[in-house]
């Protein structure tokens, strides 16, 4: 953390909540999302496999080529040939696939033909016409079915359907086991989900006939790397593709890895007079736009009999279905959050990562996070349970204590701050946690079934992207960093252009306040574009919007960069004033003379210098107000197997829940709902208080309604709202959210992660509550989503959900 | 192709369309008001949500020729050109990130606001129940809700 006296010369806008400067265009319905950009476009629709593995015989596109209104037609094979198979981050074993299918289809959903048409109902018509011919093939579904050895080879070149196998040991495993009283053991199953942005992938491409370029405007959340990903794939120099990223209606991780479309719009706008524009529909998002990917995780804790840990076993098999781009990152983030809030000295991860018939994975909010809470925090209630212990206690028993802080865990993650059993210990009296367990007594005579639960997660924050080089040598991205430029124009206000994008989450009126702050001037005075357009926005390989990134890296480049065009304007106010640059203050939009606020120039007045009367500028000052930056954090340590940090910035929150559950029905009724989290310093407590509650209802989604669920013949039995269940406002419970603030000593401002923390401690949360509420039937949760089929069976017969 | 003429937002507008386009393609692509959205195909996130002849519904579960002599109202002509006391709340409460769901969250909000002015938060979560928001779990839109309840409350004693 730096100085906040060397960043801010006010402290009038930062942590306050200050309305988002974002909204008034967005509750006019003046918002500019892709599909309401003015272009006259022709109109995409993409033939979708009906089998989840299958050999192509014949792909006869005539019929639909001659429908009138059809424009061009591209399909799988086409494509296969004009492109480079889709590059892997993660895994290690070969696996060919192609941005369409292209000799066999491997999802329910895969795209095998794209038509453009002058509008979509007419390209929906043309799909009718398309002949496809399939030889079926046996299918791999489930973890199970990849695994087994006569298993039918979803990728033949890899030899087998397990593409990544790694295993990670820190600290002293064995002698963990050796000095353990016992060494408690269980295994979970975690189920397919996803957060759904409320709008689905949007794009349109365009193709520049003259210089064979393309421009394309896409919901892309991740711009920096799809910008090399497209060029790379279709194998065109990074400076004829420009991409431009307007509004975006929510991401969570869901749009990071839009690219593969984007190089199939391109292929198809060659082909096309005028842009052409493809929105996925809701069924196609369901289907293939991407999930978190199910996940069988088997865990051990050897233990003391006081509840002390001593070590903790992993052995993830995630299904990442069939997309080899993301496959296999999952299990490296679950490992990043391995020991939780604990001070537990040794690990053992085994990290496997199988290939089957479901649709795509890709990182949803949290990555991993919330799965690797879920079984941590069940583990904690389940070894209290054995050892007679409060479920309370044995959080306070393992803690990592605010004297350890910074604290590096056994393979090397450092938690820079934090007070855990602080926020353990106001969680309980904020939520009257003694009182609620008295009421679940007294009810239970009434019988009524009341649970409470507690998890007590944490939130890293800010990818250091080499964590995927343990499997793969060196890695192509490493650390994290970010652009911002920063201007000063005619009229003394502030410009900003940066290289990440907003998916919902404030950032402008975040870099406003902060600015705002840094120049003594109203944020009115700042105007933020948030809309990246890769010819002038300042971007790199990491440019996006994931990892919790925004407050470190993207505030540090705005920071950096505000700083540099304010050092730019006291040099040439100290020569318009005669004052040296030390005797000089920034004060309600200008410089002024700190013995004499008389003495002082405006911004207008100095811009008119920088940009206009340049023979009048100090010798050495080159003309113009606009400074560039890019903010990297340096705590981010280079690929090594034995000592390295997945994340930068851990937050931190506690949840307690209590929940009633009818018997009969097996529903799942909230009663009380308190938060209480740390994302260190908060910048716009309105902006926090809002991602905090949403991300925690995507959560309670996941832990109780959402999943996609296939038959045993691959096909998606969710792909529509009606099936895939998402919250709605009835039922839910009023969040009471409270905070601490530790201020994390390695980013500018002191703040951290917030946006995942909601979803991450929420799903472990609430099922502690359902087991503690179905104690006097002695049902285990070791499965999500606890459905009321789920429960209904478990009290009469299974004893297991 | 079938002729409709149809009032949006007090403008009056007329084209020749498909018997198949449904409303709210009529709206964002023939009228060009993009302010209402499309979220999923099957009339569940109530993105779409218009005023057809004063009620709310969803555009997407309508065809176009059905708005035939209809009046029909979108967030664009919610308020003149001021703000509508909800649109108003949801800036002051933080009811908005995304911004996708908010046309047809604040079409919902002001329809329950015009048959009930001081709903209890029940009665707010059940009224925008048809309507999905990934971003906020909903919380400041109810609070941004009976905020604008109050304020509206608030004006009408004023003027009496």
């Amino acid at each position: 953390m730096m100085n906040l006296d060397e960043i801010f010369v006010t402290r009038n806008w930062v942590g306050k909540p200050v309305r988002r400067d974002e909204d008034i265009r967005l509750i006019k319905g003046e918002g500019a999302y892709v599909d309401d950009l003015d272009m006259d476009c022709a109109h995409v629709a993409f033939l979708r496999s009906v089998y989840a593995h299958a050999r192509i015989t014949k792909i006869d596109t005539s019929k639909a080529e001659a429908l009138k209104g059809v424009i061009a037609v591209v399909s799988g094979p086409e494509v296969a040939k004009q492109t480079k198979p889709i590059v892997a981050r993660a895994i290690t074993q070969p696996a060919i696939q192609y941005v369409m299918a292209d000799k066999k289809v491997r999802y329910v959903g895969e795209p095998l033909v794209a038509v453009a048409a002058e509008d979509r109902y007419i390209a929906e018509d043309a799909l009718e016409l398309i002949d496809v011919e399939y030889e079926p093939l046996p299918v791999v579904v489930e973890i199970e079915d990849a695994l087994k050895n006569d298993s039918p080879l979803i990728f033949e070149e890899a030899g087998s359907n397990v593409l990544l196998h790694d295993k990670l040991e820190h600290g002293n495993m064995d002698a963990a086991y050796q000095e353990a009283d016992l060494v408690v053991k269980e295994h979970f199953r975690v189920h397919r989900y996803s957060s759904t942005p409320l709008e689905n992938w949007a794009m349109i491409a365009k193709h520049e006939k003259g210089n064979d370029s393309f421009v394309v405007w896409a919901n892309d959340q991740q711009p920096g790397r799809s910008t090399t990903n497209v060029c790379n794939t279709l194998g065109i120099p990074n400076n004829r593709f420009r991409l431009i990223v307007p509004d975006s209606g929510g991401g969570f991780g869901i749009k990071l890895a839009i690219w593969p479309y984007i190089v199939i719009l391109c292929l198809l706008a060659k082909k096309v007079d005028k842009p052409v524009k493809w929105v996925q529909t809701r069924r196609e998002h369901l289907l293939g736009g991407s999930h978190a990917p199910d996940c069988d995780v088997e865990i051990e804790l050897p233990m003391k009999k006081d509840g002390k840990i001593l070590g903790l076993f992993i052995k993830d098999i995630e299904n990442d279905g069939s997309f080899v781009h993301t496959a296999g990152i999952y299990g490296l983030i679950k490992f990043a959050t391995m020991v939780g809030c604990y001070d537990i000295r040794a690990t053992r991860a085994e990290l496997i990562s199988v290939v089957t018939q479901k649709g795509p994975t890709v990182q949803n909010r949290g990555v991993g996070k919330p799965t690797m809470i879920f079984v941590l925090e069940r583990m904690m209630d389940i070894a209290a349970k054995k050892l007679g212990l409060d479920p309370v206690e044995i959080r306070f028993r393992n803690f990592v204590q605010p004297k350890q802080m910074p604290y590096t865990t056994p393979s090397g993650e450092i938690y820079e701050s934090g007070n855990y059993p602080e926020c353990l210990q106001k969680a309980l009296s904020l939520s009257g946690y003694n009182e609620l367990k008295k009421q679940q007594m007294e009810m239970r005579k009434k019988g009524k079934y009341i649970g409470l639960g507690i998890s007590a997660g944490i939130e890293p924050g800010t990818s250091n992207l080499g964590y995927y080089y343990t499997s793969r040598g060196v890695p192509e991205y490493m650390g994290n960093a970010e652009g911002a430029i920063v201007s000063i124009d005619y009229d003394g206000n502030v410009n900003v252009v940066m290289g990440s994008v907003d998916q919902g989450q404030g950032h402008a009126t975040t870099i406003t306040q902060v600015i705002a702050d840094m120049l003594d001037i109203h944020p009115e005075r700042v105007s933020v574009d948030s809309h990246l357009d890769s010819l002038v926005s300042p971007f790199l390989g990491h440019s996006g919007a994931y990892s919790n990134k925004f407050n470190d890296v993207d505030l540090g480049a705005v920071i950096m960069a505000t700083k540099k065009v304010r050092d730019k304007m006291v040099r040439i106010a100290s020569h318009m004033l005669g004052e040296e640059t030390g005797e000089l203050q920034l004060k309600n939009g200008a410089v002024c003379s700190s013995k004499d606020e008389q003495k002082s120039v405006s911004f207008q007045e100095i811009a008119s210098l920088a940009y206009k009367k340049i023979l009048l500028l100090p010798d050495g000052v080159e003309p113009g107000l606009k400074e560039i930056a890019y903010y990297k954090n340096s705590m981010a340590k280079r690929p090594s197997r034995d000592d390295f940090n997945v994340q930068i910035t851990h937050s931190n929150s506690v949840h307690v829940v209590a929940v009633e559950v009818d018997m009969e029905t097996g529903e799942v009724t909230f009663l009380k709902y308190v938060i209480v989290h740390d994302c260190g310093r908060q910048l716009n407590p309105g902006i926090v208080e809002g991602m905090t509650i949403g991300s925690t209802v995507h959560g309670i989604g996941a832990a109780l309604l959402e999943e996609f669920v296939y038959d045993e013949n691959g096909q998606p039995l969710s792909a529509s709202f009606m099936d895939y269940m998402k919250p709605v406002a009835g039922g839910l419970p009023r969040i009471e959210l409270a905070h601490m603030e530790s201020p994390c000593p390695y980013t500018l401002l002191g703040s951290k992660a917030v946006g995942e923390g909601g979803a991450i401690g929420s799903v472990a949360a609430v099922a502690n509550a359902v087991e503690d509420a179905l104690s006097p039937f002695h049902v285990k949760v070791v499965s999500l989503p606890i459905t009321p089929q789920k429960v209904v069976r478990a009290v009469k017969e299974t004893k297991e959900i | 192709m079938h002729r409709v003429q149809a009032r949006i937002n007090g403008k009056d507008y007329e084209h020749e369309v498909d018997a198949r386009l449904l409303l709210v393609h009529y709206i964002r692509e023939k009228a060009r008001l993009t302010g209402t959205h499309v979220g999923c195909d099957t009339g569940n996130c109530g993105a779409c949500t218009v005023f057809y002849n004063g009620k709310p519904v969803k555009s997407c579960m309508m065809l176009a020729v059905q708005a035939n002599r209809a009046e029909i109202t979108t967030v664009e002509g919610l308020a003149g050109n001021g703000l509508h006391p909800v649109q108003e709340a949801f800036l002051n409460r933080f009811a908005v990130q995304c911004g996708y769901c908010t046309p047809g969250m604040l079409l919902s909000a002001v329809s329950l606001l015009e048959s009930n002015a001081e709903p209890s938060e029940a009665e707010i979560r059940e009224a925008i129940e048809g309507n999905l928001c990934m971003c906020t779990g909903y919380q400041q839109i109810v609070d941004a809700i009976k905020y604008a309840a109050e304020m509206i409350k608030g004006s009408a004693g004023k003027a009496l």
